[in-house]
């Protein structure tokens, strides 16, 4: 065991790599959200202390029930991305690197659209006079336009949407690891194709489903604005009745209450996913089965009934393949087509081109001559593209927003990769804690970590500065890091690293030639996912820079004040073309260095 | 572009090329680059003035920016500061980092700041036209620059052989005027709305009486096809045909229609509100904000910016150098104002927490 080396030394000295995400978020997030938040305990006159706000909480039932409301659309958003996710995280994790690689741009296309411009394509794809209504009249599907939109299913679709890169991403970093020989030694000991996939293959790639799925729920938490402008009257997320305290009210020491509800509730949610299948199968070892950690009755029956619910479905896939071949008999003058393949690709197919589907849409638009953002786009004009060209506010808020993004990304890289490798492997008091901890950023609403370092940067000096904005960013941006390189360690087989250290590798040595190159596409997908959440942010941004510094998309919140125009289809479309043609060269460095 | 006349605007970051080459020179630059904008507002003969961005912005520049600088020597940068911004305000006068010196704010969100404590100054100036600005649009914290009015929008082609709707209670008539319908998913407006279409008198409307609002409300609930919550919304759904009625900001409805969209805006019985100048409290460059005030109060100069934002001038005067074509557009215009109620500030500062609440749980029953 790697302990037995440092026994010497007191245990927690081996911590250390955590230290610096404890000390990062303490610092910048724990330390002024708890004085922000200390206000809900407090009368706002005279500054005792009262439990007046919370007893208002429950006074209402309004605002349970909007967070009932928020956890159900927080839960089916994770559901329905899960679902969509795995095929393609499979069918990318077992392509050729090639053609993953491929396809792997086109996953990643709704990340390069700014989440203004993707919900405003969704309002005119889905609305009454929307191109999906006019394309089913016209082929005669329905007589009447369809409510896509101002409900529930406009909610879905649109949140389905902006996750689902997030969770193909953590799952293939994982899935990627998975030894192919494993299904294929199932196959020799006489397992069916879904006996092979559904207790060897699924269970293995369990913790990038458990990764993907935290990620998504507690972002999906978070999601305000595309509710709001996809939703219903039902459809209120309790980050909108946050911001309306604080904002229209003015009332922090309420929204402050609220918040914390949404914060014990989201803690309480990830302590329950803990305890029955969480840190089994997101950090540590599979620990409950194997005796390591405490077995738990929770996590004994989860892992009892997971069993036979694996068992089972793989029966039913069997049977339902072998019925096929009864149906159809596998003709003996042809090669045999592996059917599963097929029906994976088309299944693939589709939820592509459903992430696909808006760009398909803001490609054109942005040459439209319209001023506004409708279907069909009557073509054709470059004044969007002029007008963004030749704008030096535009070009300054790009250039800007990519620089904070970048650092913010390799700061949180730097902090949380550590963190990740200790949670993931070491056994420590109060892992639970510092994971509570790490998640939080993502739980609390932006609006009100946004004001906390307002006032803690004011202290600082550093509020109108973008160092202030490149570590809130960061902030936001550890907990996604952890999470997935907290993934893809999991399913390391840390032996390898063992057995580069029996041969003479020192530490460092062993982290950098065999630990970080094979674990690359988990670190890749972990800096992507920083990098866009500094690059997508706008609460913080107008917070800590009083507007004084625009970024990307203020300047394209502030452009879009009276109507949204064109011009943000073109910048769309920049970016898509900028960030594709950086990753094609890339790739192209890698493998001509490759080929060397 | 103001660029290119030398007036800086720093949210536009308008300093011209040369800048912009170092920007895209190096990280060193543009991450250091915060710290000369705070020297740039610390230094003399300089105030930063917020707004809401988008054509304000522009019809600024021209109205107020560019000539104030040159009657005076005082540069004036206007930066484009979120929603409501409030709780930034307040952050910068606990704190006293005055990232902005002065702001356009809603009357209603300058009420607010004065009920929380006096976050903003006293304003303490006058003029002859500060004098002859209208009563309604200013206070001794507040001088109003533009009025914007809530009025209904429909498509016209949605009415194309009918009677359209002329009034809020035509707009609850679901049976006489058919037709998608939108309401905004907030109470302000809303609730007023609903009285005026149950027949309560303009000058009866304050105190609302909410019961009678949401029994009112209940009547047109499940055909309502759309809770709108942002302003960009309204202008889309009037110009994609998604809704065929809408209540709206006039200023977006205008938006749709200098688009060409077949739509029609009804004054009759909008309420309106007033944005104005807001010194806030404790900056040192409270004076250079007070002759900012004393220009922008002008008439001449509020007529110029009209060419960009379709809100009403609140000097009465400026109506002298519009052309009749904008005039006709504007909430503040004598025919357009002849109906108009005030939205009651004072009435909603009080309410709105309870209200808000009420409207909420309504709306998920």
């Amino acid at each position: 065991m790697a302990a037995s080396a440092q026994r010497a030394r007191p245990a927690w000295i081996g911590l250390w790599p955590i230290l610096p995400a404890l000390l990062f978020l303490g610092f910048l997030f724990l330390y002024p959200v708890a004085q922000l938040l200390w206000l809900s305990a407090l009368d706002k006159a005279s500054g005792d202390l009262t439990s007046a706000h919370y007893v208002r909480l429950f006074a209402s039932p309004l605002y349970v029930k909007v967070l009932r409301i928020t956890f159900e659309i927080a839960g089916w958003t994770t559901v329905f991305v899960i679902l969509g996710a795995y095929p393609v995280a499979y069918y990318l994790a077992t392509s050729s690197e090639r053609r993953r690689n491929a396809l792997m741009l086109w996953v990643l296309l709704p990340f390069w659209t700014s989440f203004l411009v993707r919900t405003f394509a969704w309002i005119v794809l889905l609305g009454r006079n929307g191109a999906i209504n006019k394309w089913l009249q016209a082929l005669g599907i329905t007589g009447e336009p369809l409510d896509l939109i101002y409900n529930f299913t406009g909610v879905m679709i649109g949140m389905t949407h902006a996750l689902m890169p997030l969770a193909v991403m953590t799952m293939v970093s994982v899935m990627e690891n998975i030894d192919a020989n494993l299904p294929r030694a199932a196959s020799t000991l006489g397992a069916r194709g879904g006996q092979a996939f559904w207790r060897i293959y699924f269970p293995l790639s369990l913790p990038g489903v458990a990764a993907a799925g935290l990620l998504v729920f507690i972002t999906a938490l978070g999601f305000f604005i595309t509710p709001a402008l996809l939703g219903g009257r039902l459809e209120t997320m309790i980050t909108q009745v946050i911001i309306t305290q604080i904002q229209t009210m003015m009332n922090w020491a309420f929204g402050g209450a609220v918040s914390m509800l949404l914060l014990v509730a989201a803690l309480i949610v990830f302590y329950l996913y803990d305890r029955a299948l969480g840190m089994s199968t997101l950090a540590g070892s599979a620990a409950a089965s194997q005796g390591e950690g405490r077995p738990n009755p929770v996590a004994r029956l989860g892992a009892w009934a997971g069993g036979h619910v694996l068992d089972l479905l793989g029966r039913i896939c069997d049977t339902v393949a072998g019925a096929w071949e009864r149906v159809f008999p596998a003709r003996p003058d042809r090669p045999r087509a592996d059917r599963s393949r097929m029906v994976l690709t088309a299944v693939v197919a589709l939820v592509i081109f459903f992430l696909a589907a808006p760009t398909f849409f803001i490609v054109p638009v942005s040459f439209t001559t319209d001023a506004f953002i409708e279907w069909p786009p009557k073509f054709f004009t470059l004044r969007w593209y002029q007008a963004y060209l030749d704008s030096p506010t535009w070009m300054s808020a790009t250039v800007r927003s990519l620089m904070v993004a970048t650092v913010a990304a390799f700061l949180a890289m730097l902090v949380g990769a550590p963190a990740a490798f200790i949670l993931a492997r070491r056994s420590m008091a109060g892992k639970t804690a510092a994971m509570a901890l790490i998640l939080s950023p993502l739980i609390i609403p932006r609006i009100i970590i946004a004001i906390a370092l307002f006032y803690f940067y004011a202290r600082l000096g550093l509020v109108g500065s973008s160092l202030g904005l490149v570590l809130g960013h960061a902030v936001i941006a550890v907990p996604y890091v952890v999470v997935t390189v907290m993934a893809v360690l999991k399913t390391y087989d840390e032996r390898l690293d063992q057995a580069a250290g029996s041969l003479g590798a020192n530490r460092v040595q062993t982290l950098w030639h065999i630990t970080i190159p094979l674990i690359r596409t988990g670190l890749i997908a972990a800096f992507l996912f920083a990098f866009i959440t500094s690059f997508d942010e706008l609460t913080i941004a107008l917070f800590v820079s009083g507007g004084l510094a625009t970024t990307l998309p203020k300047q394209m919140w502030d452009d879009s004040l009276l109507k949204v125009n064109p011009t943000l289809a073109a910048v769309s479309t920049m970016l898509l073309v900028f960030v594709t043609a950086l990753i094609l060269s890339a790739e192209y460095l890698r493998r001509r260095a490759a080929a060397r | 572009m103001a660029g290119k006349d030398g007036i800086t605007r720093i949210g536009k970051l308008e300093i011209g090329r040369r800048r912009i080459l170092h920007l895209a020179g190096g990280a060193t630059v543009a991450l250091t680059a915060p710290a000369y904008w705070r020297k740039l507002s610390a230094q003399e003969k300089r105030i930063v003035i917020r707004d809401p961005g988008g054509p304000y912005a522009e019809g600024f520049t021209e109205a107020f920016h560019k000539p104030f600088k040159a009657a005076t020597g005082i540069e004036s940068i206007g930066v484009a500061g979120q929603h409501e911004p409030t709780s930034l305000i307040k952050g910068m006068v606990d704190t006293k980092n005055y990232t902005w010196d002065m702001a356009l704010l809603t009357s209603a969100a300058c009420d607010q700041l004065v009920a929380e404590g006096g976050y903003v100054e006293k304003l303490n100036v006058t003029s002859p036209n500060i004098e002859s600005t209208p009563k309604d649009f200013k206070n001794e914290y507040f001088i109003g620059n533009n009025i914007f009015t809530t009025v209904f929008a429909y498509r016209k082609d949605a009415f194309k052989d009918k009677k359209p709707p002329s009034n809020w209670a035509e707009y609850y008539d679901t049976k006489n005027f058919p037709g998608r319908r939108a309401l905004r998913k907030h109470p302000f407006d809303t609730i007023e709305q609903a009285l005026l279409a149950d027949g309560v008198a303009p000058d009866k409307l304050y105190p609302c009486d909410i019961d009678r609002a949401f029994k009112k409300l209940n009547t047109i609930k499940k055909d309502i096809k759309v809770w709108w919550e942002g302003g960009a919304q309204t202008s889309q759904m009037l110009k994609t045909g998604e809704v065929d009625l809408c209540p709206v900001w006039n200023g977006r409805a205008q938006t749709v229609i200098d688009e060409g969209a077949p739509v029609e805006i009804v004054w009759q019985n909008n309420l309106w509100s007033a944005e104005g100048w807001c010194i806030i409290k404790g900056t040192p460059k409270a004076d250079m904000c007070r002759e900012f005030i004393k220009f922008a109060a002008d008439p001449a100069r509020q007529a110029v910016w009209t060419k960009w934002i379709s809100y009403g001038p609140a000097h009465p005067d400026a109506y002298k150098t519009i052309p009749e074509a904008t005039a006709k557009k504007l909430p503040t215009y004598p025919a357009n104002f002849k109906t108009a109620i005030k939205a009651d500030a004072a009435y909603w500062s009080k309410n709105k927490d309870k209200v808000t609440e009420q409207f909420e749980a309504w709306l998920l029953s």
